[in-house]
């Protein structure tokens, strides 16, 4: 067995993941980080809308979504604390259509400078990252 | 014979009232038990968050320019009152409201000019704030508190911290219930707005002592973009874990205060069913012996 690294993802409902993973890479607010065991300390904030790819110990991939948060790196421990989380099988596809469709709607008419068009078009981000993942199905495919 | 009857229907309301509070209270001890799941599945949220931004804090020291800092004299206090939608609860909102005319109380004998606002969660504690006048800046209906989640922490971070931030009020506290335990808790009111230093400081000198105890050493991180960055960047993320656990324990001490309120009244309602049965019953038996004694004296009139 190679070396390994622990992973944790929190999120303010639950933890998803707590266990040994061969690697990660993730967005972070200013490109894509990929994480190795051993990697220095590091933290980092990651994008609003983005996904993490883990690399298991055995070689197989899995994706989930992720928002919001912030990564650290500590002691051979990787911790995403985000406000959201998703495994890619969790995700309701038929939900996020809905959030895309109103998000859209929503950009249509409002002002492009006011607070609410960014929240629009942060909440249309977020569901282009997730039906992403979905279409993606977990494990296959590059992080775009 | 009509004390009698009367007797009956008050053993039975009762009765009546005795099953619906035991009811109430049994409702009230699962929806503690929900809150509490709820409270310690954020638990490992919370104190990573703790972690990461205690760290950078003593990293970036203190920002002199960030708006999260800003110490200004008060002439505008915000509130964020927590109270429950719901009554039968006990001393749980009236505590909250002694609490609030304290510091309305304190407010006037400091400074008479000093105005409050305040944000609502929970339809009685509006109700109490409208009754007496008090200028209600939003009173937040959903998502409801028995529904309660992380995006409601979220919205209400934004309204305040908007209101901080632009200046409308100068400084925020949180009125919440603390729970402490089944059986105890009491209004809180920690300061919310602005940001200090010291909040995280008691906490990180306590790291501080772990750390050196065991064998790791505490590395330097790197950090990016940069420190001050993401530790701005982190600080709504801290403002929505401190709210949200307030309202997660005032939602538990609502529901602790009701389980406990509607315990007393079902055993002062058992109490007095035994008491009025009693009562009953020896009319009942007081009223045999006269009719017995109606019988034998009417018997021995006649022969």
């Amino acid at each position: 067995m190679a070396a390994e690294l622990h992973l944790r993802i929190v999120t303010p409902d639950r933890v998803i993941v707590d266990r040994k993973v061969a690697a990660v890479s993730f967005q972070g607010v200013d490109g894509s980080y990929g994480i190795l065991p051993h990697h220095a300390p590091l933290m980092t904030a990651i994008s609003a809308a983005g996904s993490a790819r883990i690399t298991e110990l055995d070689g197989s991939k899995v994706e989930l979504f992720v928002s919001d948060g912030f990564a650290q790196m500590h002691h051979n421990v990787l911790t995403l604390v985000c406000e959201a989380g998703e495994m890619a099988h969790e995700i309701d596809l038929a939900r996020v259509k809905a959030a895309e469709a109103k998000a859209r709607e929503k950009l249509a008419h409002l002002d492009k400078l006011s607070e609410e068009f960014l929240k629009a078009e942060a909440s249309l981000r977020k569901a282009l990252a997730r039906e992403m993942l979905v279409r993606r199905g977990s494990g296959t495919g590059d992080i775009a | 014979m009509a004390n009698l009857k009367e007797l009956r229907g008050r053993i039975k309301s009762v009765a009546g009232i005795a099953q619906i509070t035991r009811a109430m209270e049994m409702v009230a001890s699962m929806k503690l038990r929900k809150v509490q799941a709820k409270a310690m599945s954020f638990h490992p949220y919370t104190e990573e968050l703790r972690g990461v931004i205690e760290r950078l804090a003593a990293k970036v020291g203190e920002p002199s320019g960030s708006p999260w800092f800003r110490v200004t004299p008060p002439k505008t206090t915000g509130v964020l009152l927590i109270t429950s939608d719901r009554g039968l609860c006990g001393s749980y909102n009236a505590n909250m409201f002694k609490a609030m005319q304290a510091l309305a109380a304190e407010v006037r004998a400091v400074d008479p000019d000093r105005k409050l606002k305040f944000w609502c969660y929970g339809r009685k504690g509006y109700s109490w704030l409208v009754r007496r006048g008090y200028e209600v800046e939003r009173f937040f209906v959903e998502p409801a508190l028995d529904k309660l989640d992380f995006r409601a922490a979220k919205m209400v971070v934004d309204e305040l911290s908007k209101a901080f931030l632009e200046g409308r009020v100068d400084n925020i506290r949180v009125y919440h219930t603390r729970f402490q335990s089944m059986i105890r808790f009491e209004p809180a009111s920690p300061r919310f707005l602005p940001v200090m230093n010291r909040d995280f400081v008691t906490v990180e000198a306590n790291r501080a002592a772990q750390e050196a105890a065991s064998a790791l050493p505490d590395l330097d991180y790197l950090v990016e973009p940069d420190p001050a960055v993401v530790f701005e960047a982190l600080l709504p993320r801290y403002l929505e874990t401190v709210v949200y656990d307030a309202m997660l324990q005032s939602v538990a001490s609502e529901h602790a205060s009701r389980r406990m309120a509607m315990k007393s009244a079902t055993d002062a309602a058992v109490r007095m069913n035994k008491g009025l049965k009693k009562i009953y019953n020896r009319a009942r038996q007081e009223n045999i012996t006269k009719e017995l004694l109606d019988i034998v004296g009417g018997a021995s009139a006649v022969s």
